[in-house]
């Protein structure tokens, strides 16, 4: 791996091996090193057992394992589950609890930082500052589609980021997939398996590749519904990606990134993420940490080793 | 992300066994994997429907054996506290008759949960897990 650029993956692709029991949380560790990853992060609410409160007895059992397969656990990754209870939402001092219970959690296993979501909202971020700084963990934020740094509340939050007080306890985690522009073949599956005729979705992810809005696409076409509901949500879903150029105004304040992807092919490209362009913007940033594999196309007919493995031979090409 | 990719998790394929308590059989039992990629807090239960053969289970009869304990499907919105790790099974015990051992069954799960982080745009996404499985009794 070229430079100070580290590959890791986050746990959960290989979520379909793990919740099918065919690949326990050894198995993973052990198959993520021999593959080459040297750093990982593991989804405390997916792989954690006993959450959200874990014993001492298997934070031990698993910093043995880390240590067995050489890894680092970069980051603990949490959600912020506001709708738990069926009568309300959490308070924002149950939010804090929440949180701040993943970053004992977190510090006990010997991670870096606590990956959290955008709803942890920019108040409560705030108030987390010094306890990050007393327990010495990072609390990032992963940018997640359809957010891009133009969002209001992500202005915000790079504010917050920035500002010198938070003396690098607080960043982002750019997750690639908010630069995905047009369907993976997971979702061009998932059409064509719905019914949408082949020749109409190559018709119409060719007019949508080419700007055109919704109704055009529409109006220039004769569409069952059915197709129409697939241009719809193919411009919901892929119409405003972030731009490239955004990626290195986020760098100052990244100390962590997602490298998602849902479908790469034998070649080991994606034809849908601007990997290449990205790689690059990584390359002449000097961006020091891990780019984590962050496989989401998850089918049970996929073998996602073979997905992980490609990941892996892609980034190394594109860091040489 | 998904969630009916994970549909066919919610049913176990493990058969059904008789509840037997000192030799007097008081049910049957199978079991539940929650259908997602990670565990969820019981309370983000909304429904769960058991069919038997297409017979609807009268929920009374139903008990949800998790963690050590059995709750009521009805008591499972107020738990909120108690987790369902993702590779852990929960034991429906259908309370009455047993099963003839050697016979099989339909077994239907309609599992409604709502996904407790997606609320950040006023509403929950909500979720009809449904799984339908053949199982022999032993």
């Amino acid at each position: 791996m070229a430079g100070k650029v580290k590959l890791g993956i986050s746990l959960f692709s290989l979520t379909p091996l793990f919740v099918t029991r065919q690949w326990d949380l050894e198995r993973c560790l052990k198959e993520v090193h021999e593959m080459g990853y040297e750093g990982i992060e593991v989804v405390a609410a997916q792989m954690v057992p006993n959450y959200p409160y874990p014993s001492d007895e298997w934070i031990q059992d698993f910093k043995g394992l880390l240590k067995k397969y050489e890894l680092t656990l970069v980051t603990w990754s949490a959600y912020i589950d506001m709708g738990i209870r069926a009568d309300r939402d959490l308070t924002e001092e149950e939010i804090i609890q929440y949180t701040r219970n993943d970053m004992i959690y977190a510090k006990k296993a010997g991670a870096q930082m606590v990956r959290t979501q955008h709803a942890i909202s920019p108040k409560i971020y705030k108030r987390m500052l010094p306890f990050c700084k007393e327990i010495g963990v990072k609390l990032v934020i992963e940018m997640h589609s359809p957010h891009h740094p133009e969002v209001d509340v992500w202005k915000e939050y790079l504010e917050i980021m920035r500002d010198p007080a938070s003396e690098g306890y607080f960043g982002v985690v750019p997750d690639f997939g908010i630069f995905q522009f047009t369907p993976h073949k997971i979702a061009i599956d998932s059409y064509l398996e719905g019914g949408c005729r082949k020749e109409a979705l190559d018709k119409i992810i060719m007019e949508h590749e080419s700007g055109r809005s919704l109704e055009e696409i529409i109006n220039a076409g004769d569409y069952t519904e059915y197709e129409k509901g697939v241009i719809a949500d193919i411009k919901h879903k892929f119409s405003a990606p972030a731009k490239v150029g955004d990626l290195a105004k986020l760098l100052s304040c990244t100390p962590y990134i997602h490298g998602k992807f849902h479908y790469l092919e034998k070649n080991c490209e994606d034809s849908t993420i601007p990997y290449g362009e990205l790689m690059e913007s990584i390359k002449n940033s000097g961006f020091e940490g891990y780019i984590a594999c962050e496989y989401e196309g998850h089918r049970f007919d996929i073998d996602p080793k073979e997905q992980i493995n490609r990941f892996a031979i892609m980034i190394d090409k594109m860091l040489k | 992300m998904a969630f009916e990719l994970f549909n066919r998790i919610l049913v176990s394929d493990e058969d059904i066994t008789n509840i037997t308590v000192e030799g007097i059989e008081i049910g049957y039992e199978f079991k539940l994997q929650y259908p997602s990629y990670r565990g969820t807090f019981l309370s983000c239960i909304e429904k769960l429907e058991i069919r038997i053969d297409n017979q609807l289970i009268e929920t009374p009869r139903i008990g949800f054996y998790i963690n050590g304990k059995e709750v009521l499907i009805n008591e499972l919105a107020e738990l909120f506290r108690e987790y369902w790790f993702i590779t852990d099974f929960a034991v429906l015990r259908i309370y009455g008759e047993g099963l003839e051992i050697g016979t099989k069954h339909k077994v239907e799960v309609l599992l409604r949960h709502r996904i407790p982080y997606t609320g950040y745009f006023g509403n929950y996404m909500v979720e009809d897990a449904a799984c339908t499985k053949v199982l022999n009794v032993i």
